[in-house]
This record gives C-alpha cells, structure tokens and sequence, in this order.
C-alpha cells in the first residue's frame, strides 16, 4: 500500500535547480493520494512563482519521480493550484534559514 | 499566468545576441576614450557614436535577444515565427557599428546605416505584433510590451529621418527630431520594457509575494502619457507639453522605484549574488541619477544634467542588463543541455553554473568605473574620466569572458 509519506518521499528527488531545494522541503506540495484500485496517484501542488520558465517541466519531473520511485503506482494526474498561494512560511525551516525567510 | 516551455526557442537562436551585445558593450567602453567631456554637451560625434553603439549595440541587442525567449512567457503564446530572430541580430550588429562609425568618419554611411538598423528593428516590431495577434486575453505586462513596441516603431521613423536630415538628404528641423526620437526610443520603448519586463522577473528571482502591483501600473499609465507629451511637445513647440512629459516621467519613475522597494522587502530569497549586488547598485544609481537630473534641470547646469544621463544608461542600464544576463544565461544553457538529464543523473543547479568570483571581480571594476567616469564628467577632469573608462574596460571585459564561460559551461 502506497502511502501519502511513500509519495511525498518519492517527490523529495525532484529539485528545484534555481534555488536547489526538493519540492516537498519548498512546501510545493499540498496533496498527494493513492487510489489502490485503479493503482492512480493524484498530486496537488503548486509552485513558487506562476511565472515559472520550468512550469511544465517541474510537473513532467513529478510525475516521473513518482513512477520510477513507487513501482506499484500505474499512472499519476496532478493539479496545479495557486490558491492558497506559496509563501515562505510552507517551506521547511532548512529552507527557510537558508533562502532568509526564517 | 501560465507558462509553456514548449514555445522556447533553441538556444543557439538566443546566444548570439548576449554574446554580441557583451561583444558591443566591450567596443563601447573603448570608444568612450575618444570622448571629449568638455564637449560632451555639443552632442559631439563622438559622444553620438558611442550612444548609439551602446544603445543598439548592447541594450537593445540583449534586449531583444531577451525578448525571444520572454515573449512567449509573458504573451503566453508561441512565438509568429521565431526563426525571424535569426535575421535580426546580423543586422542590428551592421547597422549599429555602420552607424557609428557614420557619425565618426562619414555622416554619409548614416542613412544606410540607419535602415539596417531600421529593417531589423521592424522584423522585431512585426514579430512582436503579429505574436501579440494571438493572444486572446491581455494583462499589464502584455499591455506594456504593446505599448513599448508601438514607441519603438514611432522611434524608428523619427531616427530614420533624423538620420536623412543628418546626411543632408532632407531638411528637417534635427533638435526637435532628436528630442522625440531620444524620448521614445530611450523612456518610450527601453523604459517602458523595463518596468513591464521587471513585473515578470524581479518577483520570480526573488521569490517576492504578496504585494500590490498598483505602483507600476500607475507607473505605466505615467510613463506613456508623458512620452506622448513630450513628442507633441517637440513637434509643436508648446513648452507646457514638454514640462508635463518631463514631470509625468519624474513621477512615473518614482512609482516604478517605489514598486521595486516593495518587491525588494518581500523578497524570500536574501542570499549575496551577483544578481542582487548588480541590481541594487543599478537602482541606486537610477535614484541618484534621477536626483542629479532634478539638480541639473533645476539649476541650468548642463554638466550635471550630462553626469546623470550617463549614470542612468551606464549605472542602471547597463548594470540591470548585466545582472539579468548572470540569471537568464545560466538558466537557457541548463535548460537546453541538462533539463533532459533530470532523474537520469546528477545534474549541476543553476548556481555552479556562475562563476561567482568572476562576476564579482568584473561587478567591482565596472562599479568603480561607472562611479568615477560620472564624477569626472560632473567635475570636467577629462584625465579621471579616462581611468574610470579604464576599469569599466576591464569589467566589461569580465562579463563578456563570463558569459562565455556560462555558455560553454561543463560539468
């Protein structure tokens, strides 16, 4: 059984090549699901800015990380939000000392 | 605003134009030691040269070059035909060295000069139009690349003109020209890209939130109204629209530097990089060089008055450009050579790929050169101005060597 840590594990290798932190210690991931009948992973995230150059590519990343980490994971739908909007306060606090927010 | 990175273009469509238009800046720096500031006033050939090979040259050759790869993202639709940007930095090159070297040694190599320059500034326009064609729903930044491109056009036919009259082949009335051309190529099109393209950039390098953007749409609003004012003014002689073009751009440029407080205090991300150290001493010269240009306009002091329009193209220009160039190289060559290795193997962040120590030692050199060369200008010492064009002839040196280095960038 694949669970939310199990996903958010796997999104952790996904690294954010501007500011060099993994996606989940930015706190861009809200959401993560696993539907064991269907074998489907939902994840719902959003990024730091919406005027990201890397915009498709972060999200063609995390749907790759989860199907290369979590074999038993068939297929992996994500739906960008921007409400609530990414603030400093959803990143770690690693993050957050190192990027100045802390 | 959502972005596609499918509607990027190659790489090697974009790196001519950064490495030109550092190539240029280089060849201008150098022609600032032929340069006589006593005379700096009397628009002197000299000083005529280097503005335009500084202006096309360099600002507008990285500009442009900038512009193929922000287009999409602001338009958020593909480009009309990107492989239009292949024809226009050969020409905007020729025609800009064939134009300064017009000025210098043969006013009559100034018109063709001039519509080379004026054929591939019109590809960009038309690209840029027929881009914006297939947009369906507009915001601010769109308005303003809009608004900026319709000032460049209006630029290039009072530049192409000016340069007829300049020749001899018409005559035209050249000081009222000049002061409608300066106004919309310099505040109407680099100004209004400037704030436009800031909105897009300054908060995604920062990472700033939460803040309003009513400064620099009010800014925009300012800054347009005021180009506008100032060319009727030129071409009517009604002083009244000259001194209100002058203060709605005063007033526009307080919004815009106020907004850019605002995104600065909300910014997420305070570590030292060259990028921030190139942006802040680019704003604080803007702010002295606005102050300056007050004093100067003030006082009648044609000297001061000279002292700040260096600083703001060379100070603030030139250092945005150049701490932009340290993000948005880095950036395309990752994209281009290691993006498609994500999850395959370990690939360099955008960071390893700036070679700090010498963007730092190329940012000093270039900060005690600009600094020094408009004290000199401000205080007529000629033999000063020549060594602050000395450190700003090795800083730039820096950034074309580093620019380099980014492209040819291996792990």
């Amino acid at each position: 059984m694949v669970t939310k840590e199990d996903i958010f594990k796997a999104i952790s290798t996904v690294k954010d090549p501007e500011v060099g932190f993994n996606l989940v210690e930015m706190g861009l991931i809200y959401d993560a699901e696993y539907n064991p009948e269907t074998k489907h992973v939902q994840v719902t995230m959003t990024l730091s800015t919406k005027a990201c150059p890397l915009h498709q590519m972060i999200l063609q990343w995390v749907e790759e990380a989860v199907l290369r980490e979590l074999p038993e994971v068939e297929s992996v739908d994500i739906t960008l939000v921007w409400e609530p909007a990414w603030n400093i306060s959803m990143a770690d606090e690693n993050v957050k000392k190192a990027l100045g927010g802390a | 605003m959502a972005v596609s990175t499918d509607f990027a273009p190659p790489f090697k469509l974009i790196a001519p134009y950064f490495l030109l238009g550092t190539l240029s800046f280089i060849v201008s720096v150098l022609m600032l030691y032929g340069v006589d500031i006593d005379d700096i006033f009397q628009t002197s050939p000299q000083t005529i040269a280097w503005v335009h090979l500084f202006l096309l040259g360099f600002v507008m050759m990285v500009i442009f070059g900038a512009m193929a790869q922000l287009v999409p993202v602001v338009l958020e639709v593909g480009h009309f035909a990107v492989d239009l940007y292949y024809a226009i930095y050969p020409l905007l090159l020729t025609g800009s060295f064939m134009m300064s070297y017009g000025f210098l040694h043969s006013p009559g190599l100034l018109p063709y000069g001039g519509t080379v320059v004026l054929i591939s500034l019109l590809i960009f326009v038309s690209e840029t139009f027929l881009t914006i064609n297939k947009v369906k729903r507009f915001n601010t930044v769109m308005v303003s690349v809009i608004i900026a491109n319709l000032f460049l056009f209006l630029g290039m036919i009072f530049g192409i003109t000016l340069a007829l009259g300049f020749a001899g082949e018409i005559a035209v009335d050249l000081h009222a020209l000049l002061k409608a051309h300066i106004y919309l190529v310099l505040f109407g099109y680099v100004g209004t890209t400037i704030m436009g393209i800031s909105m897009v950039l300054l908060p995604m390098f920062w990472l700033s939130h939460s803040f309003s953007w009513r400064p620099v749409k009010t800014a925009l609003w300012l800054i347009s109204i005021g180009v506008v004012s100032v060319v009727l003014a030129s071409l009517s002689d009604i002083a009244l629209f000259g001194y209100a073009g002058y203060a709605l751009t005063l007033a526009a440029y307080g919004f815009y530097i106020y907004q850019i407080y605002i995104i600065y205090k909300t910014r997420v991300r305070i570590e030292e990089d060259i990028y921030k150290d190139s942006l802040l001493f680019s704003y604080i010269s803007f702010v002295v060089a606005l102050l300056l240009g007050v004093a100067g306009f003030v006082f009648s002091n044609e000297r001061i008055f000279v002292a700040a329009g260096f600083l703001a193209l060379v100070g603030f220009v030139a250092f945005l450009i150049i701490g932009h160039l340290y993000k948005i190289v880095p950036f395309l060559v990752w994209y281009e050579r290691f993006s498609p290795l994500v999850g395959k193997r370990k690939v360099p962040m955008l960071a390893d790929m700036v070679p700090a120590y010498s963007a730092k030692f190329g940012f000093y050199y270039n900060a005690v050169g600009v600094s020094v060369t408009t004290l000199a200008i401000a205080f007529d010492q000629p033999f000063i101005f020549k060594a602050g064009v000395s450190f700003l002839l090795i800083g730039s040196i820096f950034v074309f060597k580093d620019i380099l280095y980014m492209i040819n960038y291996k792990e």
